[in-house]
């Protein structure tokens, strides 16, 4: 038995109980396209008639989109009756399946779980073989309404009497996702609110501070926000409500009590310490004996290489350089003096802890050591433990002594603090989920200020004037790049290049195409500008192969598209989405013709070179 | 038997029983598919072809002259099983299906009904002439299965708004979502009154309806905000988000929600949204920002039934739930046939 049932078999079987048209999900585009190359040479082909419409339509449609007149899959279409239908085909070729679908006139499309999402064109039947799909690097589940969009695609209003749902099992299938999915209640919608740098500037430009907070309030962020608050102020009223009988009670000795709560706060706050033998001495001697320092030992005085805890017994041990000259170990605790000198020290992970050369120093400073040099000073630390005050706070025991009401609190105290700090955390949070966004369109206002977009007073400098016409991913680094003419007399063709590189955000593997010397100069240095605006932005991913793909379209207005796409070994769909992406980039900056009329007149020149063929054909 | 002749035999085979000829004489035979399979074995020397031949007649098959299709076998009717070799699972069902529990389901009941309506005059369903006759007083959130009639709205809402002349933007999440719908509503509309905006091209941007994707309508409120806009905004009387449910996207969704935010409180919205689990948050919180109030309508039916089968690799067509049709919050019960059959799928699949 195979893993899985075969295309050819599954196709025939849907044939034969008429269960076709039908769109067939897998999980990857190199299983659709397996899928449609079983049928090359196989017997399961469509009559004459029905292939004989199926290339009357295709040629039609060739009339308006040239770029798919002799594309590769037409015979297997049109042989066959089954077509492929994912993110690596032109988007005209999708349309042309997308249309042949609508007209009837194909048995099965095997197409990708982004086609769920993407368009629209319904069949009698979907087969699903798979309870999860990938995303980005993983495999995830399917969701509920993720499952319901794809099953939806069954049944044609007005075409079909019924709609099929075909499961059928291939490895990793998990059936009660799908038996969920097919039945349950889909997920709820949460808002995915981001504050983003063009957001900020464009709204600053039109409105002002107020305004802002206003039109945050209206988000629908803030209105989910807003409905977790009123469960957070319901479990505050409440609170409220069982602190009264507790009441306001006056507290006469607030100083006190501050003072201890905060000691106990503290002390409680630490994990427990790490249970040592040192006496109090050598604890309070240890963070002195650090590398470099100067020592006296019973034998004279040392200088301390590193300091180290035995492994068995875990005494805290010293490796020290002796007046003589000779590297050893000794306990810290047979140290006498600690002599209040440190010598400039820099730690190797070798034997002798430090250079040869320093070394070497420190052999002649100890030779010329005076008789008596001064000492530091140790205190032990007195236990706080001991603080009789303190001491009963840490207990859990309510304490201040000198407060009048002391009697009346010392009662209720465990269970009104209990109360008291839970009622702090909720209003925290409270006061959190209502000022989030706020903050957050703070902080980025902040990043423009600080940039030299706006002003201290939230007004849009003369750069942030331009810089706001720039609403896409990665616009600060843009800007950025703008602001510093990192653009000054580029070529067209470069220019796309990095916008490109910029523009892809996409890991799939693709083949490494020459860069010229110019544009990897280039590269090199938007990836430096990237990088030092990490804390900002994320950095793009900048692929050096997808910007030499971009310019060698650009750049040579001779190159057909064919040999573009057969010179990479990224598919045609992803090429064409690389280039309209870089396009929209393009017209960004284009729009800045105003401020900066060279770098837009480029960008002008690269949208013109780059409109051609495949290109031109959608709007 | 010559080539041709064993060529043949081996076509007829279900590619079950080519890999076992194949095992012990094509090294990684599991990993070749039918054509290739064949291929290999017809290019074995002449004497491991007799050996494969004499175990070919040997082998045991109960249903090899079933396996013995005609090219294009003819149609079965649905009810009829179209040849013993698939014949099985109806049986085997139908002998299940005798027990004294609730009866599940049977395949040819389940496969009943496969057809083409008779062309119909299109009746708008109830919910749609509620939707558009909501929009004259109030912002309408659709939110119903695919494939309901979604777009009927929208093309009902558009006449509506472009009879009392005003502008109609309309937006879709994705690029190749505007093309398919530019091309749509330029065909029924005429192409004078459709146009449409994307990042770098503006055709027809001065007719009544216009077509672009989320993104730039949300570019050209900001512009408008500012003052700098060639786009007729103070005529605008209707916006349509279609596939609304993209407010959840992580990376794009804050984009339908400036949209929504800054939208002229003028213009009348149409959210149009497959099935989510909480419109009706959504419509509250559009009532509380807009002036107008917002009005959902929902529901789960589909207008077409959906049937659930379960496909085994064999070639066995089972029903895949215990009711007929799948129906939503519900609950579901898988059919005992297709239970049997996945646990053996589960248990040995490579066998």
């Amino acid at each position: 038995m195979p893993p899985a049932i075969h295309p050819i078999d599954l196709v025939d079987i849907l044939r034969r109980h008429h269960l076709t048209p039908a769109i067939v999900f897998l999980t990857s585009r190199r299983g659709c396209d397996e899928a449609i190359d079983a049928f090359i040479n196989t017997s399961a082909s469509v009559s004459a008639s029905h292939s004989e419409a199926i290339r009357t339509f295709l040629d039609q449609f060739a009339k308006d989109f040239p770029s798919i007149a002799n594309h590769p899959l037409i015979p297997v279409v049109q042989d066959y009756g089954v077509a492929a239908h994912h993110a690596g085909h032109l988007p005209s070729w999708k349309m042309a399946i997308e249309e042949l679908m609508r007209q009837g006139l194909l048995d099965a499309v095997f197409a990708t779980t982004t086609l769920a999402a993407g368009v629209d064109f319904p069949a009698r039947t979907v087969v699903i073989s798979q309870s999860s799909v990938r995303k980005s690097q993983d495999f995830c589940d399917l969701t509920v309404s993720e499952i319901q969009q794809l099953a939806g695609r069954g049944g044609r209003r007005g075409k079909d009497f019924v709609g099929f749902v075909v499961v059928t099992p291939s490895p990793f299938i998990d059936l009660d996702i799908l038996g969920k999915g097919l039945t349950g209640q889909p997920e709820s919608i949460d808002s995915q609110f981001v504050i983003s740098y063009p957001m900020v500037l464009n709204l600053l430009r039109a409105h002002s501070v107020d305004q802002i907070e206003g039109l945050l309030a209206k988000s629908f962020a803030q209105f989910q926000l807003n409905q977790r608050v009123t469960v957070h102020q319901e479990r505050l009223d409440d609170l409220h409500e069982q602190l009264q009988p507790y009441g306001p009670r006056e507290c006469a000795d607030w100083v006190a009590q501050w003072k201890v709560f905060d000691l106990a706060r503290r002390r409680k706050a630490h994990r427990r310490p790490i249970v040592t033998n040192d006496s109090p001495y050598l604890t309070a001697c240890l963070p002195f004996l650090t590398p470099g320092r100067l020592i006296g030992l019973a034998k004279g005085p040392a200088i301390i290489l590193r300091q180290y805890r035995s492994r068995g017994t875990g005494t805290p041990m010293l490796s020290v350089l002796h007046g003589k000259g000779t590297v050893g170990e000794c306990q810290a605790q047979r140290v006498v003096h600690v002599y209040d000198h440190v010598y400039d020290f820099h730690p190797t992970r070798t034997v002798p802890w430090c250079l040869p050369s320093t070394l070497h120093q420190f052999k002649q400073a100890l030779a010329q050591l005076p008789a008596h040099p001064p000492t530091v000073p140790i205190f032990e630390a007195s236990p706080e433990a001991d603080d009789p005050l303190l001491s009963e706070v840490l207990t859990e025991e309510f304490s201040c002594p000198s407060c009048p009401s002391y009697t009346a609190c010392k009662k209720d105290f465990s269970l009104a603090s209990r109360l008291r700090l839970k009622e702090q955390q909720v209003t925290k949070t409270i006061q959190a989920l209502r000022d989030g966004l706020w903050h957050r369109f703070q902080q980025k206002a902040d990043v423009l200020h600080k940039f030299g977009y706006i002003t201290a007073g939230f007004q849009l400098t003369a750069d942030g004037e331009w810089a706001r016409m720039i609403r896409i991913n990665h616009s600060l680094l843009i800007t950025e790049l703008i602001r510093m003419d990192a653009f000054s007399g580029i070529a067209p063709e470069m220019l796309a290049g990095v916008m490109a590189s910029i523009a892809h955000d996409d890991d799939r593997p693709s083949s490494y195409m020459r860069l010229t010397s110019g544009l990897s100069s280039m590269l090199g240095k938007v990836r430096q500008v990237a990088d030092s605006l990490r804390a900002y932005e994320p950095p793009p991913l900048l692929r050096s192969d997808v910007a030499a793909l971009a310019e060698q379209w650009i750049g040579q207005p001779q190159l057909n598209w064919a040999s573009l796409v057969r010179s990479t070994s990224m598919a045609e769909g992803d090429v064409y989405r690389l280039l309209a992406r870089t396009l929209e980039f393009l017209s960004q900056i284009h729009t800045l013709k105003g401020t900066h009329p060279g770098l837009a007149d480029t960008a002008h020149l690269a949208m013109g070179n780059m409109r051609r063929e495949v290109l031109a054909e959608l709007p | 038997m010559n080539d041709d002749d064993l060529n043949r035999e081996l076509q007829r085979l279900p590619i079950k029983y080519l890999h076992q000829l194949a095992k012990g004489r094509i090294s990684r035979h599991f990993r070749l598919g039918k054509r290739r399979l064949i291929e290999c074995m017809l290019g074995l020397p002449q004497e491991h072809k007799m050996a494969l031949a004499t175990s070919l007649a040997n082998l045991s098959l109960p249903t090899r002259e079933s396996v013995v299709n005609s090219p294009t076998p003819p149609p079965p009717s649905p009810g009829e099983s179209p040849s013993p070799f698939y014949s099985k699972p109806t049986a085997r069902t139908s002998h299940h299906t005798q027990g004294p529990s609730s009866p599940p389901i049977q395949l040819p009941e389940l496969l009943e009904g496969i057809g083409v309506p008779s062309p119909m005059p299109f009746v708008p369903d109830e919910w749609q002439r509620e939707a558009v006759e909501a929009l004259a007083h109030a912002d309408v959130i659709v939110s119903v299965p695919t494939g309901s009639g979604k777009t009927f709205v929208a093309i009902e809402a558009i006449k509506q708004a472009m009879a009392a002349n005003q502008t109609v933007i309309y937006t879709s999440p994705l690029k190749a979502l505007s093309n398919t719908k530019y091309m749509e509503f330029s065909h029924r509309f005429g192409p004078d009154l459709v146009g449409i905006l994307t990042g770098d091209r503006r055709d027809n941007i001065h007719a009544p309806l216009l077509i672009m994707t989320t993104e730039i309508l949300r570019n050209v409120l900001y512009d408008a905000a500012s003052g700098e806009i060639d786009l007729r905004l103070h005529t605008l009387g209707l916006v349509i988000l279609d596939e609304s449910q993209y407010l959840a996207d992580p990376e794009r969704g804050v984009v339908w929600e400036e949209t929504l935010i800054l939208c002229p409180s003028q213009t009348r919205l149409l959210l149009l949204s497959a099935s989510i689990g909480n419109p009706q948050e959504l419509a509250e919180w559009l009532t509380s920002i807009r002036e107008t109030p917002c009005r959902l309508i929902r529901h789960t039916k589909r207008s077409v039934p959906l049937r659930g089968l379960y496909l085994h690799p064999t070639g066995q067509l089972v029903p895949l739930f215990e009711a007929r049709d799948i129906q939503q919050k519900k609950g579901y019960r898988f059919h005992p046939e297709t239970k049997r059959l996945f646990n053996e799928y589960e248990v040995k699949p490579f066998r």
